[in-house]
């Protein structure tokens, strides 16, 4: 009996020193990891809609108002949408044009196999996302039709799924979100209309 | 046994892929693409170092009865450490070969190592082994992936060797074709060395 709680406070100890040892480390890097990515999430807004300057709209979904840098003029929206692939979270961040078709997307978070799911990362797989609205969003193997749909990377089609799929729900979310907005601020004009 | 000894049996006598069969796992998930082969190989090849000197450190002090138990925690709690400062310090590093680290937690020849060679032998020694069997897992990695990237994609580190009009075997690029150019290739292995 003796020998059995020995063996359980040393492997106890081997516990508790590793632990600690990655609690140190974690409170070391993580606002190292939070930085890097905050510029990465802003460098690649920058990338999906160039010269703009972005405002930021939290709701259901945080999402981003492009706006032109020099006319101020409102080029669309950048949304992050995620959902579990086939081994962890996807992360898509996709851009919208004003009337919500896909200006164009980039995998930003992934774990997938590498060399299949991976390759939803290929601008051969992002690019045919280019234009699509959310009812296109619909992978071809789940009965979709050609060219209006999207087509399923060859040994990744649950990575595929979920890319597509969590950016039509997304997409669709931002709809509403945005016209709420939209209307809430027209109310608020034609309020101030009326005050005058 | 001398060190040059310990470090080039790993290569081709106890090929940890060929003739040991570990590693089966990332083996078939990353041989996709020699580029994905090699980064796999190289970070496994320096987690097993690192923990191969670990193992062997602690051999002394490790109760025998609960040494794998002991084995998972350093494993696991040094690849964690690794992943984070590499996501804090090297980002470019990190985005190269971030996605291999999951991997290395399950790959089995680092458990194999710990447990059949640094748990008996001296840091140097157990250094050698690591380098060695990183370097035997790494090139065997290749020599799949080389096969598998040109008959599957056309492609050798993502340069065309095959003319455009070479169409491209699917199948050696998924789970299927990495069993059947495994099992060739040990074949292959053991041809020879029965010859001899």
């Amino acid at each position: 009996m003796k020998i059995y709680l020995q063996l359980g406070l040393i492997l106890l100890a081997f516990c508790v020193v590793a632990t600690a040892l990655l609690a140190y480390v974690n409170t070391l890097t993580s606002p190292q990891i939070q930085k890097i990515k905050t510029l990465e999430a802003e460098a690649t807004r920058r990338e999906l809609i160039p010269d703009s300057d972005f405002e930021e709209v939290n709701g259901e979904i945080t999402y981003y108002i492009a706006k032109d840098n020099k006319t101020g003029e409102v080029k669309g929206y950048v949304f992050t949408a995620q959902k579990n692939g086939y081994n962890g979270t996807v992360k898509t961040m996709a851009a919208l044009n004003k009337d919500f078709q896909i200006i164009a997307i980039k995998v930003i978070e992934q774990t997938e196999t590498p060399g299949l799911g991976t390759n939803s990362t290929q601008p051969k797989f992002t690019d045919q996302f280019k234009g699509k609205t959310s009812e296109q969003l619909i992978v071809d193997k789940d009965g979709g039709v050609p060219p209006n749909c999207i087509k399923a990377i060859t040994g990744a089609t649950i990575t595929t799924r979920a890319v597509t799929n969590s950016l039509k729900v997304s997409i669709e979310t931002l709809k509403k979100q945005v016209l709420a907005r939209t209307a809430l601020t027209e109310k608020t004009q034609a309020e101030e209309e009326v005050n005058k | 046994m001398s060190f040059m000894k310990e470090l080039t049996k790993g290569i081709i006598k106890e090929n940890p892929t060929f003739v040991i069969v570990l590693g089966m796992c990332p083996t078939l998930a990353t041989s996709t693409s020699v580029n994905n082969a090699i980064g796999m190989g190289l970070a496994a090849t320096f987690v097993l170092i690192c923990s191969n000197i670990f193992i062997s450190l602690i051999k002394n002090i490790t109760p025998d009865k609960i040494r794998i138990p002991v084995y998972v925690i350093v494993i696991a709690a040094f690849v964690s450490i690794v992943d984070m400062s590499m996501a804090a310090y090297l980002p470019a590093l990190h985005k190269s070969l971030g996605l291999f680290i999951p991997l290395i937690v399950v790959n089995c020849i680092i458990m194999g190592r710990a447990e059949a060679y640094a748990n008996k032998n001296n840091v140097i020694n157990s250094i050698a082994d690591g380098i060695g069997m990183g370097l035997g897992f790494t090139l065997s990695l290749s020599v799949v992936a080389t096969i598998r990237e040109i008959l599957g994609n056309g492609t050798w580190l993502n340069i065309r060797v095959m003319p455009q009009t070479y169409d491209p075997m699917l199948i050696t690029l998924l789970a299927p074709g990495a069993f059947i150019t495994l099992g060739l290739l040990m074949a292959l292995m053991n041809m020879l060395k029965e010859k001899k």
